[in-house]
């Protein structure tokens, strides 16, 4: 259901390959990057020692973001499709296909 | 893990060899949140109109029960849905802005730490389909309502269905759901939506037919009270009221609500009557027998019957048999398969009123001839027939 008052606004970030955590203790709390927009508004993201370069996209699709409400199964006719809330809409999405830059943190000096 | 600071991230563009001259001075910071792994999230693409209703408020609901594909309804219309993968990371990020909504607020901080809430490598696409009515009628005809003296009413509670019942089992939206309550002539009984047993509702009504006869009405000024009067003692007045809003249409002049018969109604309902009681009938017979037995003023004609019988010109004496579309299976390839199965060859004329249901919004009957059936000459007439051998 779409619930009283307004509902939040997310963007969606879309980038190749998969996303994979460096500690064993798995994804929760860890960084993925940091996010800057040039002064021309094209998104820049930094990954690890990786670059990559974006572009802001209006969907012309936007996407609900629906929520499990888990808890008690109950013995409802509807089954367990019904049970789902939507928490935001997004209409923007910052699109990453461009091959990541490395950063090259240290290049040995000629000799 | 410790936030990340403005003094950090000021190293990394360094490192980067980015120039902070050319960026916007808000960074994101961007993390997993706690329940990001947990897949909990998910995505749904929005067809047009879709994303307007959530904003003002409206609900969507899923609907399907474990045997059943799931379909989303908003208030008046319902969508098949698919899952799309994609080869790309979708991550949702709440509280993220964009270069405009950045450049909107000058007085906004220059590090944002945002939590990206879930990621995905799919999402759920919507596709307008046609709702899933016919378990209406079939959850209705399970126990028909046969009147007030049928003792199976006051025994039983079970298979009668109330307004919620039927929201949360039909695998469509509310609107759909109760414009085809109205198609099908179901009304509601003590809270229960109830479909007449046909002999009962003939038998009604004959009662008013009879009783327009005796009073000379004309067909089309039939009035309400004298009806609910005279009929009161036989019949409950809902009932009478009932199916003269089935089978007439309501106005109201100088105050008083009359009926309008409908004749094409009333015919073809006599002549579901005459025809199930035997597989098929001489075509001359069945006609006399019909116009005799509709009530006087009214005149038969075989295009009542659309969707309703279907007449065999190719045997001699011609026959016609009733055959219901809402007999019919409710998928396409199932109900073409189904009829073929009746009759190898069809007209289009012969076989639209039995696929006019299948078309989806803006598609028609020729574009369904096409896909699900082959077309050939036939004594120099277009037939139809299936694309695969019957069995």
């Amino acid at each position: 259901s779409g619930g009283t008052g307004a509902l939040a606004q997310w963007v969606l970030v879309e980038l190749q390959g998969e996303v994979v955590p460096r500690q064993s203790e798995g994804l929760a709390g860890s960084l993925l990057g940091d996010l800057h927009y040039t002064c021309e508004g094209i998104p820049v993201l930094i990954v690890g020692h990786h670059i990559l370069y974006g572009k802001v996209v209006q969907l012309e699709k936007p996407f609900a973001v629906l929520v499990k409400r888990g808890g008690a199964p109950q013995p409802s006719p509807a089954g367990p499709h019904s049970h789902y809330t939507v928490t935001a809409l997004i209409k923007t999405k910052l699109l990453f296909k461009t091959r990541p830059k490395p950063i090259i943190t240290h290049v040995p000096k000629k000799v | 893990a410790a936030m990340r600071s403005r003094a950090e991230v000021d190293v990394t563009l360094q490192t980067a060899k980015l120039n902070p001259a050319e960026l916007l001075p808000a960074v994101h910071c961007l993390s997993f949140g706690p329940q990001a792994g947990g897949g909990e999230c998910c995505l749904l693409q929005l067809e047009p109109g879709l994303c307007a209703e959530l904003e003002a408020g409206h609900s969507l609901v899923i609907r399907g029960e474990k045997d059943e594909h799931a379909v989303l309804c908003s208030k008046d219309k319902t969508y098949d849905m698919k899952i799309a993968d994609t080869s790309n990371m979708l991550l949702f990020v709440p509280g993220c802005k964009t270069p405009e909504e950045l450049n909107a607020d000058p007085a906004s901080c220059n590090i944002i730490h945002s939590q990206i809430a879930g990621f995905s490598n799919n999402y759920w696409e919507l596709r307008r389909c046609r709702p899933k009515l016919k378990k209406l009628r079939k959850l209705l005809m399970e126990d028909p309502y046969d009147g007030p003296d049928s003792q199976k009413d006051q025994t039983s509670t079970f298979s009668k269905y109330t307004t919620e019942d039927l929201l949360s089992l039909i695998q469509a939206s509310e609107e759909e759901i109760f414009h085809q309550l109205q198609v099908i002539d179901a009304c509601k009984i003590e809270g229960y939506w109830r479909i007449l047993n046909f002999d009962y509702e003939m038998k009604l009504l004959n009662h008013v037919t009879q009783l327009i006869d005796s009073e000379s009405w004309p067909l089309s000024k039939v009035p309400l009270c004298p009806c609910l009067e005279e009929l009161g003692s036989l019949e409950p007045r809902e009932m009478v009221e009932h199916i003269l809003v089935s089978y007439g249409r309501k106005y109201v002049d100088a105050g008083e609500v009359f009926f309008e018969m409908r004749e094409d109604k009333i015919c073809r309902a006599i002549a579901q009557m005459l025809l199930q009681n035997a597989v098929k009938f001489n075509l001359s017979e069945f006609e006399e027998v019909w116009q005799q037995s509709v009530p006087e003023g009214m005149t038969t004609r075989l295009d009542q019957l659309q969707g309703l019988a279907l007449v065999d010109k190719s045997s001699r004496p011609e026959t016609i048999f009733l055959l219901k579309v809402e007999d019919l299976p409710e998928d396409n390839q199932e109900r073409f398969n189904s009829l073929f199965g009746i009759r190898e060859k069809w007209t289009e004329v012969d076989i639209t009123p039995y696929i006019q249901d299948l078309c989806a919004e803006k598609q028609t009957v020729g574009a369904l001839l096409t896909k699900y059936a082959r077309s050939s000459m036939l004594n120099g007439v277009k037939v139809y027939n299936s694309r695969r051998p019957i069995s």
